[in-house]
């Protein structure tokens, strides 16, 4: 395969995400710039312009008419799709980490880091109600107390919110009263990003603690494992296939300092169901940061450390491997 | 090729004919290993059936990119030519040391179904960074990359690549490490004594002390006739050398003598001197000759020289404590002169 290559980006990417029919995949960096492009040839549809520090995470609804942003200028920001224009501002008290759109797109959440001496939260706003925006109060605000917020997804029928912490706990909390409904804590060390699957029924971890696993969204029970021999900062399950990739690699700071394997940056493939690796991508000159599978399963993409997004479509290989177990 | 304006420009324009031929054979080889292709063209009618209203879209793949050095002449202009599915942009360029070159690109033109939804945003203004752009991907952000390929493994060899690391973990918990020089636990080149032989040269000086005590027994040895020998080595005439003075003695013997008490050093480096090597070697007891094979014509080392010591248990020495010492960014390699055939 070759791989189309996306230089819209001056720093390293911190998410990418395609909408819902994946023809498009929009990218945030630590550059203030949101890129947002055609998956099937690469050609950029344009960028939304307005933050001013790292972008952390991006979302699109369900009609990909808004695309929401969190960013470290403290602010999480409203666009409209289709012209690039600046719909809503919410700013808030410290860095946006994590955002989302529910099902219906009208509410959106997210999550504040625990800094400068602000305490980390889960906002929710109602995007009908104006007034929530103009006063930046949202209808809704979860504390957190122990650990930071370090990625969150909405769970199905936007009924809660799976958020994954910095001390490696799994959190369910309610999107209606805001109360916690389920705590588990499966990882050692920091989750890095967390992806459901196209039903929402399941959901993938990555972690800091060199592993990535599979939960059930409801019940938030562990299912399977996928370990590597290094930090995993992304996976996604494939929509198609019982197949996830992880992305990762040592940390940026510990690159130069630890044996110069390449291998260790690339884009590793796991059976679901017998938790084994069983083929790698190579491409990225730096750890990558985020994946994300095209929803119909023929291409995924890949971002890094190294600031490239990479769209790969898959050969007729992978779609005639069959796993030996 | 002809200098003037006027002149070169119908050579171009033959050329690029050419080039546009060879162009097409290759881009149209290229085209097959283009990942689009392997797509169903009606993937989108497939997913989203309920969408009802199907419309063609209009999508180029980003292909290839020629780019070609051209001489003299102005700069024509930028043409665009659409043969079938097949779009072929030419644009010269000149660079900012003055070469002008020409890229061709070469686009593939491709239809397919997809939904209401996705068509329609297909054909959405840019905007933003990209408001500018002209339809279809802008190389300044698009490119296409190099093949990869999945590596399928199997789970025998992912077991094989936990294996790989876990000796080095066993060698570190072993303290198996032991400095040469000074006997420690580190690698010799980490020794503090490393470039002094440190330690080892004391021993020997003690041992030498002894040694030299022996040797002043021994009758007819003029230290000051070798020292110079070695710092110049030269050729010695039998004379001069030593045992020269002993009467009565066959030269046989005594060269053999010498014979045996040679060592070899190799793997030293270009800057080595012969004073060098007398500095690095007298510890160890006399020396009765030092030849460091040079350049001839630039006087630098060879990097391998013959050092012969008086007593061969003093030459036994010199192997055991420099070889594998290392001397510059080099490890020497000490070992017995093989006797010369002549």
């Amino acid at each position: 395969m070759k791989p189309i290559l996306l230089q819209g980006h001056e720093r390293s990417i911190t998410q990418i995400k395609y909408n819902r029919e994946g023809d498009l995949l929009f990218t945030v960096a630590k550059d203030p710039i949101v890129n947002v492009w055609y998956s099937i040839n690469g050609e950029r549809l344009g960028t939304y312009n307005g933050h001013t520090g790292a972008v952390w995470c991006v979302d699109a609804d369900w009609d990909t008419r808004h695309v929401l942003t969190g960013s470290a200028d403290n602010s999480c920001r409203l666009w409209d799709c289709e012209t690039g224009k600046q719909l809503a501002l919410v700013k808030t008290n410290s860095a946006v980490r994590t955002c989302g759109f529910d099902f219906g797109g009208n509410i959106i959440m997210f999550s504040t880091d625990k800094q400068m001496g602000y305490q980390c939260f889960v906002s929710f706003f109602d995007l009908r109600d104006p007034s929530q925006i103009e006063s930046d109060e949202p209808y809704m605000k979860i504390p957190c107390n122990e650990s930071k917020i370090t990625s969150a997804v909405w769970g199905p029928l936007g009924e809660f919110v799976i958020a994954g912490h910095e001390n490696g706990e799994l959190n369910q909390f309610s999107a209606k009263s805001g109360e916690l409904l389920v705590n588990v804590k499966e990882h050692t060390k920091q989750i890095n990003d967390i992806q459901t699957s196209r039903d929402m029924t399941m959901f993938i971890t990555a972690s800091k603690d060199n592993s990535a696993k599979l939960f059930d969204s409801t019940t938030l029970e562990h299912q399977k494992s996928f370990r590597t021999e290094r930090p995993v900062n992304s996976a996604a399950l494939s929509p198609i296939f019982d197949h996830v990739v992880l992305g990762g690699g040592q940390e940026a700071m510990d690159v130069t300092t630890t044996s110069t394997r390449i291998g260790k940056f690339e884009a590793r493939f796991f059976h679901l169901g017998v938790e084994e690796e069983f083929g790698r991508i190579k491409g990225h000159f730096g750890p990558i940061n985020s994946v994300a599978f095209h929803p119909d399963g023929k291409s995924y993409s890949s971002g890094g450390e190294d600031g490239y997004v990479r769209i790969h479509y898959f050969d007729p290989q992978y779609f005639e491997f069959e796993f030996e177990a | 090729m002809p200098t003037g304006d006027y002149d070169s420009k119908p050579s171009w324009a033959d050329q690029v004919e050419e080039e546009g031929d060879d162009d097409k054979c290759i881009t149209s080889e290229l085209l097959k290993d283009l990942p689009l292709k392997d797509l169903p063209l009606s993937g989108g009618l497939k997913d989203t059936p309920s969408n009802g209203g199907l419309k063609d879209t209009p999508l180029s793949g980003d292909l290839s990119a020629d780019v070609e050095l051209l001489k003299g002449g102005p700069l024509p202009s930028p043409k665009e030519l659409i043969n079938g599915n097949i779009k072929t942009i030419t644009e010269y360029r000149e660079e900012e040391d003055g070469r002008k070159v020409k890229i061709i690109r070469t686009f593939r033109i491709e239809t397919r179904k997809a939904s209401k939804a996705v068509a329609r945003r297909k054909n959405w203004k840019k905007f933003g960074n990209s408001e500018f752009d002209a339809p279809g991907p802008n190389v300044a952000t698009t490119t296409v990359s190099d093949d990869v390929f999945m590596t399928f493994i199997t789970s025998k060899e992912d077991l094989n690549c936990q294996e790989e690391e876990d000796p080095m973990n066993k060698l570190k918990g072993q303290k198996i490490v032991s400095c040469r020089i000074c006997k420690g636990d580190h690698w010799t080149t980490r020794c503090p004594y490393k470039d002094t032989l440190g330690p080892m040269q004391k021993e020997l000086a003690e041992q030498l002390g002894l040694s030299t005590g022996e040797k002043e027994k021994l009758p007819g040895e003029p230290e000051p006739v070798q020292a110079q020998q070695s710092k110049t080595g030269k050729y010695v005439p039998p004379s001069l050398r030593d045992g020269a003075s002993r009467r009565g003695e066959s030269m046989q013997p005594n060269r053999r003598a010498d014979d045996n008490a040679t060592i070899r050093v190799t793997n030293l480096s270009e800057d080595t001197r012969e004073t060098d090597l007398q500095e690095l070697f007298r510890p160890f007891g006399s020396i009765s000759r030092i030849y460091l094979a040079k350049d001839k014509t630039t006087g630098q080392s060879k990097g391998f020289a013959f050092i012969s010591f008086h007593r061969r248990e003093d030459a036994a020495r010199a192997i055991a404590g420099v070889s594998g010492f290392g001397y510059d960014h080099l490890i020497l390699n000490v070992e017995w002169a093989k006797p010369s055939t002549n």
